[in-house]
C-alpha cells in the first residue's frame, strides 16, 4: 500500500535516485534538491511504497502572494499509468487550496502530451508558450495555470495536547494530513524510580509546553492564526499531568477565540490511525503502554466505541518496567527486555498467562491481569537464587516476554474472531515491543485478519492524534466542547470527546 | 501603554485585567480544586466583561506561587500558552508578594515587626514570607522567605528571630499580581521566569535494586 507523506531530510537520498532516473541531464543536484524540499516556502510530499521513496511533488508557495508553482513531479518508472502522478498533484493543489493560494502555475515540455494531459484533466489550461526552454532539446515550454478561487477549504487545521503520562505531545493536522508531531518525554526523569512518579511528570509538562508548542507550529510551518480549532486530552491519565495541557489548551482557546474539543486519549490511539491512510471500521484495537492494557471494538470513530476488556491491575507496560527491575534491567522495560530477551529461550520458563484459564474466560474473556505475571517471576528468581545456582536472565526474559504477547494476541484474536471483525490495530507505546508485533502478525495471518500498527511515533502518546481525532470531530460538525469541562483519570473509552 | 492580564491559582482561579494601574475586569472564585473546569472561563470572563479582544493583551502575569502543585500549574501553564498563542510578553511574580502589596500600603512597619503572609501549604503547612515595607517604585520588600514550614515551627523560627509580625492570610487576588508587575517594570526587576515554586521536592522514592546475582546470557 502507498501512501503520501511531508518529505523530510531522510526521504532527499531516495528522492535524489529517482530524480536522476527521471530526469537525466535535467536532473536537480543533491544540493539543490535538499535546498528546495526542506525550504520554507516550499511544500514537497513523497509517495512511499513501505520505506522505499516511488515519487514526489513539490509546490513553491511564498506568505506574500497569492500565486503557488508546481516545481515539480515525479514518479518512478515503473509505476507510471497508474494514477501516482495524478495523486500528488492533487495532495499539491489541496495544500495550495489550504496554504490560501489563487492560482498554481506549472512549466510541461510542449512534446509531453502525457502529462499535458494530466494536468488538463484537473483544470490547468495553457496560458503562455516560452519558445525553445528546454535546453539543449530546444523544445517550447508551456506554462500551465489553474485558478483555486471558489475551492472550499475543507480540511480543518486542528492542534492537539496530550499530556496524560510522561510525554507532552503537540500535533497539528490539516484534516487526515500530519503536519507536525513534537514530543517531549520526560522517561528520564523516571527512570531511577523505576515507574512514571505522576508529580515529575506533571511538572516536565508544565516546562515543555511552551518550547513544544513553538516546535510544533515551526515544523508545520503555520501560526496560530492558521488554526482552525484545538483539541486537548482530557482523560483517561494522570489527573495532575491532564490539568496541565487542559489548561494551556483552554488558555490557547481563548487567546486564538478558536474552539476546543476535549477528547478521549485512548480514542485518540485509534483515531491516529486516519493519518496513515483509510481507518477501516469496525475494527478491534489493542492498546498497550505503561498506563492501558484495553481492548476495543470501534465500530464508528465518533458514536460507537466499546470497552471489551482491560487490565484489572497492572498494565502491560507497567509489568515491564516491573520485571526489568527485578531483573536489574534499565527503565523503561520493554526496550531493555526486548534487548535482554534476543539470546533467550521463550520456552525455557512456563510463565503464566493471566485470565486464561477456562473459569476466568467465563467472567474475563476480554480482561487483562499482569500482576499475577510479575509475581511468578519474582518468585521463580527467588527460587532460583535461593538454590544458589545462577540463571539466565535472557530466558527469563524471553519467557516473560512471551507469556506477555502471548496473552495479548490470543485475546485480541479472539475478540475479531468473536465479534467477526477481521481488522485488528494495535496502539500503544507496548507496540514498539518486537515480539509483541511478530506474534501479532503471525496469528492474525493465520486468521485471516488484516493487522494495522501505526508508525511508532503515532503509537505512542503524541499529540497528532489527538489533534486528528478532534479534526474527525470538526470534520463531522460536532458542537466543541464547553470551556468548563474538567480532566476525568478514568474517563470511560464509550466518551469519545466530552462536551 | 499596557494591558496586562494576570493570572494566579496558587490558592484559587484569579484572573484581573489591569490598564496603567487600573482594574478594568477581575474574575475570581476561591474553590481551591476546581482550578482546571474554571481558568477557560475565568479568562474568557474577564476579557469580555472589559471589552478587551485577546489580540490587545500586551503582557501576561502568572503567579509562580509557592502553593500546592497541582492548581498551581493550571494557572502557569494558562498564562504560559496565552501568551504564546498572541506573543505577548510573559512574566512571573511571586504569589505572596503580590498578597503583601495588597496589605502593605498604611502599615507601619519595621524589621522586627514586619508583615507576615502565610497562604495554606496542606498537609499541615503554611507558605510564609517576611515583608518589612514598600519600596519608593512601590514594590514590596521581602526579608525572609519565601518557605514552607508547619505553623509550630514557624512560631519558634520567627520567637527565635525575635520578630513579632502584623499578619495577613488574606487570599491573593490576580489585580495585585498584575499592579506588582507594573511597579516591578517601572524599577526594572520584573522577571521572565514562570517557573512555579514548589518547594517541596515531588513524592517519589527509589526503589532498592532487587535482585542479587544472576548470570546473563
Amino acid at each position: 500500500m502507498t501512501k503520501i507523506l511531508t518529505a523530510d531530510e531522510s526521504h532527499i537520498e531516495q528522492m535524489m535516485a529517482l530524480e536522476l532516473e527521471c530526469f537525466g541531464r535535467d536532473a536537480w543536484t543533491e544540493e539543490s534538491m535538499r535546498f528546495e524540499a526542506l525550504a520554507d516556502h516550499t511544500y514537497y510530499f513523497v509517495l512511499l511504497d513501505g520505506e522505499k521513496v516511488r515519487g514526489y511533488a513539490g509546490l513553491s508557495k511564498l506568505p506574500s502572494t497569492h500565486q503557488a508553482d508546481v516545481q515539480t513531479i515525479a514518479v518512478d518508472p515503473k509505476l507510471r499509468g497508474q494514477g501516482f502522478g495524478r495523486k500528488l498533484l492533487e495532495r499539491l493543489l489541496f495544500e495550495a487550496t489550504n496554504l490560501g493560494a489563487s492560482e498554481v502555475f506549472l512549466e510541461v515540455r510542449a512534446d509531453n502530451p502525457v502529462a499535458q494531459g494530466l494536468y488538463s484533466s484537473l483544470g490547468f489550461e495553457h496560458i503562455d508558450t516560452r519558445k525553445r526552454y528546454y535546453q539543449p532539446d530546444d523544445v517550447d515550454a508551456w506554462i500551465m495555470r489553474k485558478s483555486l478561487v471558489g475551492e472550499p477549504k475543507s480540511q480543518p487545521v486542528v492542534l492537539g495536547i496530550e499530556s496524560s503520562c510522561d510525554e507532552t505531545g503537540i500535533g497539528i493536522v490539516r484534516g487526515n494530513t500530519l503536519l507536525a508531531n513534537v514530543i517531549s518525554s520526560s522517561m528520564d526523569q523516571h527512570a531511577r524510580f523505576g515507574g512514571v512518579v505522576p508529580e515529575i511528570a506533571a511538572r516536565a509538562h508544565l516546562e515543555a509546553l511552551q518550547p513544544t508548542l513553538i516546535q510544533a507550529l515551526h515544523d508545520a510551518k503555520l501560526s496560530m492564526d492558521d488554526i482552525d480549532a484545538i483539541a486537548v486530552t482530557n482523560g483517561p491519565g494522570l489527573a495532575g499531568a491532564l490539568m496541565v495541557g487542559v489548561g494551556a489548551a483552554k488558555a490557547l482557546a481563548v487567546a486564538s477565540g478558536k474552539p476546543i474539543y476535549a477528547v478521549n486519549h485512548l480514542v485518540g490511539h485509534v483515531g491516529v490511525d486516519v493519518l496513515e491512510g483509510e481507518l477501516e471500521l469496525p475494527t478491534i484495537a489493542l492498546l498497550v503502554s505503561g498506563g492501558h492494557t484495553s481492548l476495543l471494538l470501534v465500530r464508528d470513530l465518533l458514536d460507537d466505541v466499546t470497552l471489551l476488556g482491560e487490565t484489572i491491575d497492572d498494565a502491560a507496560g507497567e509489568a515491564f518496567d516491573k520485571v526489568a527491575r527485578l531483573l536489574g534491567l534499565g527503565y523503561p522495560g520493554g526496550p531493555s527486555i526486548d534487548i535482554a530477551a534476543k539470546t533467550g529461550d521463550p520456552k525455557a520458563i512456563r510463565f503464566p498467562r493471566g485470565l486464561t484459564l477456562p473459569k476466568d474466560m467465563e467472567k474475563h474473556r476480554y480482561d487483562f491481569s499482569f500482576s499475577g505475571l510479575k509475581t511468578a517471576v519474582a518468585r521463580w528468581v527467588e527460587v532460583a537464587e535461593a538454590r544458589g545456582e545462577g540463571f539466565s536472565v535472557a530466558d527469563v526474559a524471553a519467557s516473560f516476554r512471551e507469556a506477555v504477547a502471548d496473552v495479548l494476541t490470543a485475546k485480541a484474536v479472539a475478540a475479531c474472531n468473536d465479534y467477526g471483525v477481521k481488522r485488528l490495530l494495535l496502539g500503544g507505546g507496548v507496540v514498539a515491543n518486537a515480539r509483541l508485533r511478530e506474534l501479532a502478525t503471525e496469528r492474525c495471518q493465520a486468521n485471516g485478519i488484516e493487522l494495522r500498527i501505526p508508525e511508532l511515533k503515532l503509537c505512542t502518546d503524541n499529540g497528532a492524534m489527538i489533534a486528528a481525532l478532534g479534526a474527525q470531530l470538526v470534520m463531522a460538525g460536532r458542537a466543541p466542547s464547553s470551556l468548563d469541562f474538567g480532566v476525568d483519570s478514568t474517563l470511560s473509552v464509550e466518551t469519545v470527546y466530552t462536551r | 501603554m499596557s494591558l496586562i492580564l494576570a493570572i494566579d491559582t496558587s490558592f484559587g482561579t484569579s484572573v484581573a485585567l489591569v490598564e496603567n494601574g487600573r482594574l478594568l475586569a477581575e474574575h475570581n472564585v476561591l474553590d481551591t480544586m476546581k482550578h482546571a473546569e474554571l481558568i477557560g472561563t475565568a479568562i474568557s470572563d474577564v476579557l469580555l466583561r472589559a471589552g478587551v479582544k485577546p489580540q490587545q493583551v500586551t503582557a501576561v502575569v502568572a503567579g509562580r506561587g509557592p502553593a500546592p502543585f497541582t492548581g498551581l500549574r493550571v494557572g502557569i501553564a494558562a498564562a504560559t500558552m496565552f501568551a504564546a498563542g498572541l506573543g505577548a510578553k510573559l512574566y512571573g511574580v511571586v504569589s505572596l508578594d503580590a498578597i503583601a502589596l495588597a496589605a502593605l500600603p498604611g502599615l507601619v512597619l519595621s524589621r522586627d515587626e514586619p508583615l507576615l503572609v502565610t497562604a495554606d501549604a496542606r498537609r499541615k503547612e503554611v507558605y510564609w514570607a517576611l515583608y518589612s515595607g514598600l519600596t519608593d517604585q512601590g514594590e514590596p520588600i521581602r526579608i525572609d522567605g519565601p518557605g514552607v514550614l508547619k505553623p509550630v515551627e514557624l512560631e519558634d523560627y520567627l520567637v527565635n528571630r525575635n520578630v513579632h509580625p502584623l499578619r495577613t492570610d488574606t487570599p491573593i487576588s490576580a489585580a495585585s499580581l498584575a499592579f506588582l508587575l507594573e511597579a516591578q517594570l517601572k524599577s526594572g526587576t520584573a522577571t521572565q521566569d514562570v517557573g512555579a515554586l514548589y518547594l517541596r521536592p515531588a513524592d517519589a522514592v527509589e526503589p532498592k535494586a532487587k535482585i542479587g546475582k544472576a548470570v546473563s546470557g
